[in-house]
């Protein structure tokens, strides 16, 4: 069965937001919404051992998804390979699942009318990966540090990637089981 | 983990209306429950306080308007009731559901008791009799007050763990949360029955008169057990999350032990004053500490609800603060399709 997992190489990513531009024009996004942001703490280390680490943050897709089981109507949905996603049509904007999600990556547009307000998300951009192709934020990522695949096939590169290195994955105390790892940078060591 | 403008990352998602809701729906629940305790447990008639029981339906239809306000679309805030749509559909789980349907139950229930010593009320005026068949139905009627008083302590209860189970919110994610909500809400429900209690007597004559003065006695001292209780809860759960790992709790706590309104509105004018206050005679007892145990239970759920800090990413405060702010109006402009610049 499928799984979709994405790795960040935080190694290879250099905060340049393509994929934050990207994804905003794709999906057309209102003005408030930003789906995934690269932040970074700063300069860390004192001269000459500085460095600077991004992290590209995205819907973490978890397994077990505490914006999915909080919503009242239905809207919010977790697909059999892994995609978690709001279904508008269904969504009546009680933000339920935008206070349970614990990285930030729901919000409502204030820039749309008051009586039209819904959930958004990222979907992984499921339409396109659904014809076999990457998430739009995958695509544009010059760098590669950006990752999509199935975790289930052995011989997938997010498999082979978060099987051959040390990944670490988003507040996992809170028992979510996130679908994104992150190899961490380690100072500029592979 | 350092955090430099907390301030920049988006919150409060649930602003006042749902504050005002979640009291309202905590001391409607509570009146309508502790109206089945002292008919069903104390054997005093719980018509006695059917002005409170009035008040507290109210509550529970203005609590219902302020949630559906809130909503995102409040025209289609009947979603909340349909049934799972396919396999693998897990709304049923969904707290907020359940705490539609207790407070649908509740409210339909506890006006259908209602009905009852407001009929009785109303035939002294018409001598229709009907009117007395249906307020002497009383097994009907008691059926409808033990369902409306168990869903109105599920409504009191629910208000608190729907908050709670947000493990993302620092301030919120406490098992110590729906008690002091059940607390708070069960002290402003005592407060609003004692000051309604005898204000109109169904069974009238000195019988009536002598239960609701009982019942007066009884409320006020449940209601100085449940301020120290609350006053005890509200210090364990602050402070607790005053020492907590978390910085951004610690940053909330912190800002509660500094804050006016939590000293001086919430616990000396909502709990400590009162408090006292029920201890002398007269209309000090009567009137104004349930007045300001009912403003103290308002304050406390504002507090909480925009209280609604969420755990930071590493650098997350960072990219926030650093976006342009003020330029919306100009980009939305150029957004709408004709280029006024």
């Amino acid at each position: 069965m499928t799984r979709y997992a994405m790795v960040m190489d935080q190694r290879r990513c250099i905060g340049c937001q393509s994929c934050t531009v990207a994804c905003r024009t794709w999906n057309d996004l209102p003005m408030d919404i930003i789906y995934n942001p690269v932040v970074s703490t700063g300069v860390e280390g004192i001269y000459p051992d500085v460095r600077l680490t991004y992290t590209p943050l995205i819907c973490m897709h978890c397994d077990t998804p505490p914006c999915v089981t909080c919503c009242p109507c239905g809207a919010s949905i977790q697909e059999d390979d892994g995609i978690v996603w709001v279904d508008s049509a269904k969504c009546m904007g009680c933000k339920v699942c935008v206070n349970a999600c614990p990285y930030g990556a729901r919000d409502t547009s204030s820039m749309v009318p008051r009586l039209d307000e819904y959930v958004r998300k990222c979907t992984f951009c499921k339409d396109r990966v659904r014809e076999g192709d990457d998430p739009y934020c995958v695509a544009t990522c010059h760098q590669k540090a950006r990752i999509f695949g199935d975790l289930d096939d052995p011989e997938s590169k997010v498999s082979k990637l978060i099987n051959g290195h040390e990944t670490v994955r988003l507040f996992e105390e809170l028992g979510t089981n996130p679908s994104v790892y992150y190899i961490p940078a380690k100072g500029g060591q592979a | 983990m350092s955090v430099r403008n907390p301030n920049m990352i988006k919150n409060h998602y649930w602003t006042w209306p749902i504050a005002i809701y979640l009291f309202l729906g905590g001391l409607g629940g509570g009146s309508l429950f502790l109206m089945m305790v002292f008919q069903f447990a104390l054997g005093i008639p719980a018509d006695i306080m059917a002005v409170g029981g009035f008040i507290a339906l109210v509550c529970l239809g203005i609590g219902c308007f302020f949630l559906v306000f809130e909503l995102g679309q409040p025209t289609v805030f009947l979603r909340v009731f349909l049934p799972p749509s396919k396999k693998g559909d897990v709304s049923g789980k969904s707290i907020i559901k359940w705490g539609a349907y207790l407070l649908s139950v509740s409210l339909i229930f506890g006006f259908l008791w209602f009905l009852a010593p407001f009929f009785a009320w109303l035939h002294g005026f018409t001598n229709w009799a009907w009117l007395l068949g249906y307020a002497g139905m009383t097994p009907f009627k008691d059926f409808c007050l033990i369902l409306s008083g168990l869903t109105g302590f599920g409504v009191v209860v629910y208000t608190g763990v729907m908050l709670a189970s947000n493990k993302s919110k620092v301030f919120w994610s406490t098992p110590l949360l729906p008690v002091l909500f059940t607390i708070s809400a069960l002290s402003t429900a005592c407060a609003l029955l004692s000051w309604c209690c005898g204000g109109w007597t169904s069974p009238t004559g000195p019988l009536a008169l002598a239960y609701a003065e009982l019942a007066h006695e009884i409320l006020h001292t449940i209601d100085l057990v449940l301020v120290i209780a609350e006053i005890i809860t509200i210090f364990i759960y602050v402070l607790m999350l005053a020492g907590a790992g978390n910085v951004r709790a610690r940053q909330v706590a912190h800002r509660w032990l500094n804050s006016k309104l939590f000293w001086g509105g919430m616990v000396f004018g909502g709990l400590v004053i009162p408090f006292f206050l029920y201890l002398i005679p007269g209309a000090p007892s009567l009137y104004v500490a349930p007045f300001l145990i009912l403003c103290g239970g308002c304050l406390l759920r504002f507090l909480v609800v925009l209280s609604d800090e969420r755990r930071i990413i590493p650098g997350e405060d960072r990219f926030f603060e650093r976006l342009p702010k003020g330029d919306e109006k100009f980009l939305n402009t150029w957004e709408k399709g004709e280029n006024l610049y």
